[in-house]
């Protein structure tokens, strides 16, 4: 690997401080494992690692007042160990799951997955239907916004120059939202996602309440399928609306067609996997 | 840069240049050489230890990251006269030929068995999911794995 420097700053502020000072050369480390890699085949201009894993205000996992807040650099296997989690986001813990392996799941973070900001990325279909919130904190201070502005295009964040993502939260009202997360891959393990898909609804007085489909490698960004959930909304949750929902979300995804998987393929992969969450998510809403 | 950290409960130090991974550390400053390099990207797992309490692929983990852990190797599970008991299974069962993989299937196979003393099958199959073998097809890793937790069942049965 190419000789680099290598400091890990105690803070938000410490961090954006060196990362501005140092411009272009520096680079912030979370868990590595796309970076490291990175830096071994094509290195770049990169001459410093800013290494933000330390610093305390980007981990942790906590129920507030306000819901629940996960630290950017929460590991998967820190999120698929958190009793809160499993009894309150479990769409998160199963996203968390089917990422990389055991050994990248305790490297990797939640926050690296999503300022990578692949399209397939796991994590984001399974925040995005709990309307995740994220903050970032920059020269100006800290800012937040919902999961879905952080996304522009692949590989391309809403991040300005120098700002860091400090944590993600999931707002009170859907902790424990019933929901659900799949993605199909060409092996199970280790494999990236074809496409992925997550659902969360509420059910009262036998009709569907806050709808929300999100649907991950099939756009440029992962997507939520607003129309499909348009159609859901106050109805009842049967099986031939739900068919109908995901024939919808079909038409709202423009998926690649190429060497792992073609278009006709990925379409209907997002038609059974859209039927799936929603079924699932139905289920477990209708049997609480 | 000074990286001191705790290695099969031994405390050891290098100065290593920042871009060090903990494999390199591992390997070529602190003369423990049965940690394998094979893919070098996080695919294999054969660079598989176990780092407070977590088993990670140490040729993604850079050595200043891994500063104060408490790291255990290969070279960690037996001691001079006695296997352990996941190497004396692997042996039995023929669970290894060339053997290339079996530092890091042991080290991942241990990290699941110290979490979850009774795994099933689908478990073991998850938790061995980021170490490729190529020679074995993994069943006898598996069936290796399931009787060593087997019998750690027994014992605390008995």
């Amino acid at each position: 690997m190419k000789s680099l420097d290598y400091i890990a700053p105690n803070s938000a502020e410490a961090a954006v401080a060196l990362l501005s000072e140092n411009g272009e050369s520096a680079c912030p480390l979370a868990g590595g494992t796309d970076l490291v890699v990175d830096l071994k085949h094509a290195p770049g201009d990169i001459e410093l690692l800013v290494d933000v894993s330390r610093i305390d205000e980007f981990r942790g996992i906590e129920e507030t007042e306000d819901g629940l807040r996960i630290g950017s650099m929460v590991t998967y296997g820190e999120i698929m160990s958190n009793p809160i989690c499993l009894e309150k986001t479990p769409a998160i813990v199963d996203a968390s799951h089917t990422i990389g392996a055991v050994q990248t799941r305790n490297l990797g973070t939640i926050g690296g997955n999503l300022v990578t900001c692949v399209p397939s990325a796991d994590s984001a279909p399974a925040l995005m239907v709990l309307d995740a919130e994220v903050t970032v904190a920059g020269l100006d201070g800290k800012r937040r916004m919902p999961i879905e502005d952080f996304f522009v295009g692949p590989r391309k964040t809403s991040l300005e120059p120098y700002e860091l993502l400090v944590d993600i939260w999931i707002p009170k009202k859907n902790l424990g939202k019933p929901s659900d997360f799949y993605k199909f891959g060409l092996r199970k393990g280790q494999a990236l996602a074809l496409v992925n898909a997550a659902a969360a609804i509420d059910i009262k007085k036998g009709k569907i309440i806050d709808p929300r489909i999100a649907l991950g490698a099939v756009a440029p960004t992962p997507i939520r399928a607003l129309k499909a959930e348009a159609l859901l909304a106050n109805e009842k949750p049967t099986p031939e609306l739900i068919v109908e929902a995901s024939e919808i979300a079909v038409t709202e995804c423009k998926p690649i067609d190429d060497f792992r998987a073609s278009l006709k393929y990925r379409q209907q992969l997002v038609r059974t996997l859209t039927r799936r969450v929603l079924t699932r998510s139905v289920e477990i809403a209708s049997n609480r | 840069m000074l990286i001191e950290l705790r290695v099969n409960g031994e405390l050891r130090s290098a100065d290593v240049p920042p871009e060090t991974t903990l494999l390199k550390m591992l390997r070529e400053h602190l003369d423990l050489p049965g940690t394998k390099l094979g893919c070098d990207v996080g695919d294999c797992g054969t660079c598989t230890v176990i780092v407070d309490g977590v088993s990670v692929n140490s040729c993604l983990l850079l050595a200043g990251r891994a500063k104060g852990s408490e790291v255990t190797t290969i070279e960690g599970l037996a001691n001079s006269n006695t296997l352990h008991p996941l190497q004396q299974k692997f042996e039995e069962y023929g669970a290894l030929q060339c053997g290339f993989c079996g530092p890091g299937m042991l080290m991942s196979a241990k990290n699941l068995l110290d979490n979850n003393p009774t795994p099933t099958v689908y478990e073991v199959r998850d938790a061995l999911a980021g170490n490729l073998c190529r020679c074995t097809g993994y069943t006898k890793i598996i069936e290796a794995v399931v009787d060593v937790s087997r019998d750690m069942k027994a014992e605390s049965d008995a």
